[in-house]
């Protein structure tokens, strides 16, 4: 499963964030208006009640009916007006309707006690809603007769419920629009926030590529943990490689000293006659090839080369062949050198040199006038940091295959040969597999051996 | 041939002075970087033997020094450290070969008189001009193929000329390459040599293989073969 990213996260937690806190707050205000509307309407409905109320007197039949010059709202008398009235005996019978009830198909007839009041809802012949207040009221008549009648006053409720949509349509737009904005200007400010988090990405690349040696500065406090520390990590991995050359040269030297008096010793002046000075210099001689055997592996960096910058194979190479050519001058060697265009060691340096000065020397030696090294780049789709093929060809007697094994391990078996023979290409394997790679003998069309080391990209 | 040795290791330095003094050459010694770049830039040098592990002043130092000062006889490293960074700065710096300790000194010497050989403008071993041959290696002079006995301070006078063949050498010269510096430096001295020589070498007066240049010097004058 891919890692989440942070930005994702905060966007979907914030998003869902303000659709609770937008989508409550709509609710509210929803309910709010809702509520005032229907309060609205409701007074509206009282007022009117009371207004026909007072406008009301005993009719011919005993009953009630508010008289046409007093009523107020013109409304009642206009067929499907919206605004409709009823007066009923406490028999249930209509004693008053107005004109706006025909063709509605609304009929208002209620019980109600006197002093009892009730709201209702009801539908009208095409449809429509409207609400209805009734109220019970014990009327006086004259000569103190008293009777129960019901009054009862609708409105439609159609404006109502078009007023309630477009004020909801008006929330939901502002809302959505002001949601929006907000997602908006958060997403722009946490590209901002975010960016050193990218800049740290964009830095580490660099390192691994070689392009830096070490993060930069000016970054936020959350972050200076980790790349200060991250700093100091390459800093005292190059600072400790450093150091422990310096020691391991400085062991190799006072090491190679006394074995370098005790050889001169027992070559000189009476010590030569004796036949256990040859004994001891060949001694001298497997001490020295374990020193340098065993403190040019310790030597090698093999690591990450993380916090150092590429190597420049060319000129490496130029300058191994350079130094070969000069020491072998006398021998009239040529030496061709073939590196790929933007050749370049992902690495570090020494072990580079120790590999192809270790290749390039031994094929100078049993060469029998021609050498041929060719560097190439190996890339791999997945790896950062491209490889290295290196390939030494000479024109001398090769190697047999039956040798070819022993001759990469005679590092490694010291106590079982013979000093004089040549540790280079063992060494060469040491630190060809230090650094992931691998070292194989062939034939080369010159004639000789063809020996290609490859160190793999990562 | 004028060598200069310089390595701070007390037994290994007396030790490789005697060994190239009974190989034929004329020594000089230096102990440390400093010493070693003063006798480098004062002595008229043939060939300069230098450790890289120096105190005072690191080997490498000393060989950009005295490239730097123009000074183009050969030079050869000799070194403990042994890593391939190491050999190619010292070669970068201005040597010609290097040696890696411990070594065996017959390897030392023949690394010495290939390069100076090299220097000398010769291909092969053995130096040959017309019938007279010298070979360093073995110290031993013959004139068509007939031995010839020579005493140390003729010999190196010999070989010093042959090397050089066909240029004038001059007395001053001679006396400086040749010959410690406590010798008495008569000027006489070297006349002497060079008339036994003459009469050793060419005993009928018929190769005439040494001429004397009045004021200027000596010149070997029979032909070399086959110039490097």
């Amino acid at each position: 499963m891919q890692p989440r990213s942070l930005s994702t996260r905060l966007l979907a937690s914030v998003t869902v964030l303000l659709v609770v806190f937008f989508g409550i707050t709509i609710i509210a205000l929803d309910l709010v208006f809702r509520d005032l509307s229907e309060r609205a309407v409701k007074e509206r409905l009282e007022v009117q009640i009371i207004a026909l109320i007072y406008a009301s007197e005993e009719d011919a039949n005993g009953g009630l009916r508010p008289s046409p010059q007093q009523i107020g709202e013109a409304r009642f008398n206009n067929p499907g007006s919206g605004m409709y009235g009823q007066v009923q005996r406490s028999d249930g019978t209509s004693s008053w309707r107005s004109e706006s009830l025909t063709g509605t198909g609304l009929n208002f007839s209620y019980h109600l006690k006197a002093g009892e009041r009730r709201f209702g809802e009801q539908r009208t012949a095409d449809g429509s809603a409207v609400l209805v207040l009734s109220r019970g009221i014990e009327w006086e008549f004259k000569k103190h007769r008293t009777g129960t009648f019901v009054f009862s006053v609708a409105e439609n409720l159609e404006p109502y419920y078009q007023q309630l949509n477009r004020f909801r349509v008006q929330l939901f737009g502002w809302f959505g629009v002001l949601m929006m904005l907000l997602l908006g200007s958060l997403a722009v400010l946490l590209r901002r926030l975010l960016s050193p988090l990218r800049r740290v990405e964009r830095e580490i690349e660099a390192v691994e590529s070689g392009d830096l040696t070490e993060l930069g500065d000016g970054y936020p406090r959350e972050l200076l943990g980790l790349t200060t520390n991250l700093n100091a990590l390459l800093r005292s991995e190059r600072e400790r490689l450093a150091r422990y050359r310096n020691t391991l040269g400085n062991l190799a030297h006072s090491f190679k000293t006394p074995l370098a008096v005790m050889r001169n010793l027992l070559n000189s002046g009476t010590a030569r006659e004796l036949s256990v000075a040859r004994q001891l210099d060949e001694q001298v001689g497997r001490m020295d090839d374990i020193v340098k055997y065993q403190l040019k592996r310790a030597a090698a960096s093999g690591g990450t080369g993380l916090g150092t910058a590429p190597v420049d194979v060319r000129a490496a190479l130029e300058a191994l062949r350079g130094a070969l050519l000069k020491v072998y001058m006398d021998r009239n060697m040529s030496c061709e050198l073939h590196v790929a265009e933007g050749c370049m060691f992902y690495g570090d340096r020494e072990d580079l040199t120790e590999i192809g000065g270790n290749l390039l020397d031994n094929a100078f030696k049993w060469a029998k006038g021609k050498v041929r090294l060719t560097a190439e780049r190996v890339s791999s789709p997945a790896a950062r940091r491209e490889g290295l093929l290196l390939v030494v060809e000479d024109d001398g007697p090769g190697i047999p295959p039956a040798e070819r094994e022993r001759v990469l391990d005679r590092g490694a078996r010291l106590d079982e040969r013979v000093s004089g023979q040549g540790i280079g290409l063992s060494v060469v394997r040491e630190l060809a597999q230090l650094n992931g790679g691998s070292i194989s003998i062939g034939d080369s069309p010159l004639g000789g051996a063809r020996i290609e080391v490859r160190l793999p990209p990562v | 041939m004028r060598l200069l040795i310089v390595e701070d290791e007390n037994s290994l330095r007396e030790s490789l002075v005697e060994q190239f003094k009974a190989a034929g050459f004329n020594v000089d010694a230096a102990a440390d970087g400093e010493e070693g770049l003063y006798c480098g830039r004062e002595y008229a040098l043939d060939i300069a033997v230098i450790d890289l592990g120096l105190p005072k002043l690191p080997g490498i130092e000393v060989i950009k020094k005295l490239r730097a000062e123009s000074k183009s006889y050969p030079i050869l490293i000799l070194t403990a450290r042994d890593r391939w960074q190491d050999k190619v700065e010292g070669l970068q710096a201005g040597a010609d070969d290097y040696v890696a300790k411990p070594f065996h000194f017959e390897e030392l010497l023949a690394r010495v008189q290939a390069l100076l050989r090299r220097s000398g403008g010769w291909a092969q071993p053995v130096l040959r001009c017309g019938p007279v041959a010298l070979d360093p290696r073995t110290q031993e002079v013959s004139v068509n193929d007939k031995r010839v006995e020579l005493t140390s301070f003729e010999y190196r006078i010999l070989e010093y000329l042959i090397h050089r063949a066909g240029e004038v050498i001059s007395k001053a010269e001679l006396t400086e390459r040749l010959y410690a510096q406590d010798f008495d430096r008569d000027s006489n001295t070297i006349e002497v040599f060079i008339g036994r020589l003459r009469r050793k070498l060419d005993p009928e007066d018929t190769l005439k293989p040494i001429e004397t240049l009045r004021g200027r010097g000596y010149r070997f004058s029979l032909q070399r073969e086959s110039a490097g």
